[in-house]
């Protein structure tokens, strides 16, 4: 019999992906990863706190199948706490997602699936392998394959994603199919799980202290230097933000920059905003890698529509792409995703938004 | 899937039927609050007598220094916290090791958090109390002192009667915990100078949720718990008859079997133990270099860890622990093996087996199969880049 080890949160999709896999005859066993220390003070988040481990244990035992809780808390610390308050300092806005799918799921958890003779690796993710290849979620409203970009294409072949096919009430039906009442309608997690109250500041002050430049008092500026304003830490915006900026201006402000060097939070309007190219780090393809000169689609932030664009600079570690037409609010620290439609080509992480087009440009 | 072997005795034990037989009237019949003045109140009275002598007796007790508790962390803390409480004006410092079961230690970081003064001892290498070190800390502003008799993690054996003997020279009152050690160890109350001891149920035959404190006559506890005069008022709350008949059975059959079954698991153990130490040369065995109790192995094999070998064992059906399980179930390292100075890399490989009732000599030949063969793969993997 094969067998998975299934990543499981205590939620609806991965309950369902684990019962999908019992279904189609796999040897499944369930392991729910712990990567931060549940204080009293998450009582009512839907995923990750102690509730969830039970659900996910209850969830297994009802399955019949074995469930363990992986202490993973030093090396998610490491790979992606650490890293996320880093960003902030940096005047970044990080995704912990990717960072985790990268480094704990489908690595630590990997190597744990070695450990038990494990073939396979699942999540709940809404993505699609085929063939070997990444593909978009069947459901483009609840599509992660954004925030996959970063996984070791080796793992590619041993990666099972039960729910990528369904849509979200799919999976609640199914849920409900298979008597997994305990979580078919628990409500979906939007936080970020170890920003419990969604104030990411706390968690800041508590890896940097709360005296970190990041949560500083610094000026909020106009793109000519002019200072407009006072903000009490650039760690608590991100680029497009309106929220917290000073008004009495004739058109909509958005936050166009974050400059750590003197705690700028620099403000423009929705023109300062777009971008004509991106350039990101950290690259990671997940297929062969496209040529110079090949037309792709990217996305810069989760949700965002995709793009057209021109891959038109490959240098060690850096990529840069040309849009055919200007995006609002390419932030550093975000990822850029490239497709070919709904594969996944590879991707990378946000350092600036490109300077330059190889593309005529459009008037915004 | 082959037989399933169970070595987690030390987490927890079947319940015997003998226990069960013994207990089953309770949940019927005789069903009486022993409080009561009526002839089911004078039944159940009777029982819950007649079990306390029963312990008693297992202990060297007398019947008066018996007090049923809901379990062994009940009783740690009501010894401890009771005992500290009732002399902590003139004797505000409590003593203990670094490798108590979490039941002390929290307990006795909880008599610093109200003003006592927290003093733990070394322990040495081996996991054995530090003689020096608990000599120089015992002096009369001692309350309370703490050692439990066998450790839980890696089984090690205190030398509790001498121990509890200096404590004395000091006016301080001696507990431990021998939870691991009833049943193992040869225990008579009325020869040792020990003034509180802790028993637990499940870890010999009975059900989770029963316990006992040794208190020995004179020594003044504070109750916990305020209600009526039950346990003499050290512990109010309607007796739990068919538990405190269910401990008192357990507990005659663990001491009259003690020689016997003391024995079967050395020589179990022992194999076990050596079998593994020829598969695996550079494995290490806590407390090996010490006397243990006969029914746990701690074992460690640089390379590995814990966690992967406890799934990997589990789902080959042979069931064992490590460290202490948070309350998510996870698996921590080992506050007892880092009091020992055991390296980080060794105690995060930590694997406990105990052995117990379920135990047999075709589960030794099994595990020492399959765990070597478990280690070799997980060494393969830490191997690969």
């Amino acid at each position: 019999m094969t067998r998975v080890l299934v990543a499981m949160s205590g939620g609806v999709d991965s309950s369902v992906a684990a019962a999908l896999l019992v279904e189609q005859g796999y040897d499944v066993v369930g392991a729910t990863m712990k990567l931060f220390c549940y204080g009293e003070d998450v009582p009512d988040r839907p995923c990750c706190s102690l509730d969830s481990i039970n659900d996910a244990r209850r969830v297994c035992q009802q399955l019949g199948i074995a469930h363990y809780v992986l202490n993973l808390e030093s090396s998610f610390g490491h790979d992606v706490v650490d890293d996320f308050v880093g960003e902030y300092l940096r005047g970044r806005t990080p995704i912990p997602c990717v960072r985790c799918n990268t480094f704990t799921k489908f690595r630590d958890l990997v190597k744990k699936a070695d450990a038990i003779d494990a073939d396979f690796v699942a999540t709940g993710h809404y993505a699609r392998v085929q063939n070997g290849a990444l593909h978009r979620g069947r459901d483009h409203t609840k599509d992660q394959s954004y925030f996959l970009w970063g996984i070791d294409r080796a793992v590619l072949q041993r990666m099972l994603l039960p729910v990528g096919g369904l849509t979200k009430p799919e999976t609640r039906q199914r849920a409900h199919a298979l008597g997994l009442e305990v979580i078919a309608e628990k409500v979906e997690s939007q936080d970020i799980c170890f920003v419990p109250d969604g104030d990411h500041s706390k968690v800041i002050a508590r890896r940097l202290g709360a005296g970190t430049p990041a949560l500083a008092t610094g000026p909020i500026m106009l793109s000519d230097g002019r200072t407009v304003g006072e903000h009490h830490g650039y760690a608590r915006f991100t680029i497009g933000q309106r929220r917290g900026l000073p008004g009495g201006f004739m058109e909509p402000m958005y936050v166009v920059a974050i400059r750590p060097v003197d705690r700028a939070v620099v403000i423009g309007p929705r023109e300062e905003l777009l971008g004509r190219g991106v350039v990101a780090r950290e690259v990671n393809w997940l297929g062969p890698a496209p040529a110079l000169g090949a037309r792709v689609e990217v996305q810069v932030r989760h949700r965002a529509a995709a793009a057209a664009g021109e891959l038109v600079r490959v240098d060690a570690g850096e990529i840069e792409i040309a849009l055919e037409e200007p995006v609002a609010a390419i932030t550093p620290g975000q990822s850029l995703v490239l497709y070919d439609g709904e594969r996944v080509l590879g991707g990378g992480v946000i350092e600036r938004a490109g300077r330059r087009s190889e593309l005529p440009v459009m008037a915004a | 899937m082959p037989k399933h072997v169970y070595l987690d005795h030390a987490a927890t034990t079947p319940v015997r039927p003998e226990v069960v037989e013994a207990m089953t009237p309770f949940f019927g019949p005789r069903f009486g609050n022993p409080s009561s003045v009526h002839r089911w109140g004078r039944d159940a009275r009777t029982a819950l007598d007649e079990a306390r002598e029963r312990l008693a007796r297992t202990l060297g007790a007398r019947v008066d220094e018996i007090v049923f508790t809901s379990c062994g962390t009940e009783a740690d803390n009501l010894a401890i916290l009771g005992a500290w409480r009732a002399t902590r004006t003139e004797r505000p410092a409590i003593v203990t090791t670094p490798i108590e079961h979490k039941a002390v230690l929290a307990t006795s970081h909880r008599v610093a958090a109200e003003g006592g003064e927290e003093r733990i001892v070394d322990v040495n290498e081996h996991g054995v109390v530090d003689r020096a070190s608990y000599d120089a800390k015992i002096d009369a502003r001692v309350g309370v002192v703490s050692v439990m008799w066998v450790n839980n993690e890696i089984g090690v054996v205190q030398p509790v009667p001498e121990l509890a003997t200096r404590a004395k020279e000091h006016g301080a009152v001696f507990h431990t915990d021998a939870v691991q050690a009833f049943g193992k160890i040869a225990i008579d109350l009325s020869k040792l100078p020990i003034d509180l001891l802790t028993i637990s149920g499940h870890k010999i035959g009975a059900p989770k949720g029963t316990g006992a404190l040794f208190v020995r006559r004179g020594v003044r506890i504070d109750p916990l718990m305020h209600g009526g005069e039950q346990d003499r008022g050290r512990r109010p709350g309607t007796e739990n008859v068919a538990f405190a008949v269910g401990l008192a059975r357990a507990a005659e059959l663990a001491i009259e079997e003690r020689e016997a079954e003391c024995m079967r698991l050395e020589q179990l153990r022992s194999r076990l133990e050596a079998a593994l130490l020829e598969r695996i040369p550079d494995a290490v065995v806590h407390g090996r270099g010490a006397q243990r109790a006969p029914h746990i192995l701690n074992i460690s094999v640089a390379g590995t860890d814990s966690e992967s070998m406890l799934m990997a064992l589990d789902l080959q059906g042979v069931a064992c622990s490590a460290g202490s399980a948070c309350q998510s179930g996870s698996v921590s390292p080992s506050h007892v093996l880092s009091a020992m100075g055991v390296r980080p890399e060794i105690a995060t490989s930590a694997i406990r087996m105990s052995l117990g009732s379920l135990t047999s000599d075709e589960d030794m030949t099994r595990v020492a199969e399959l765990f070597p063969a478990l280690i070799q793969k997980a060494r393969r993997l830490a191997g690969q880049p």
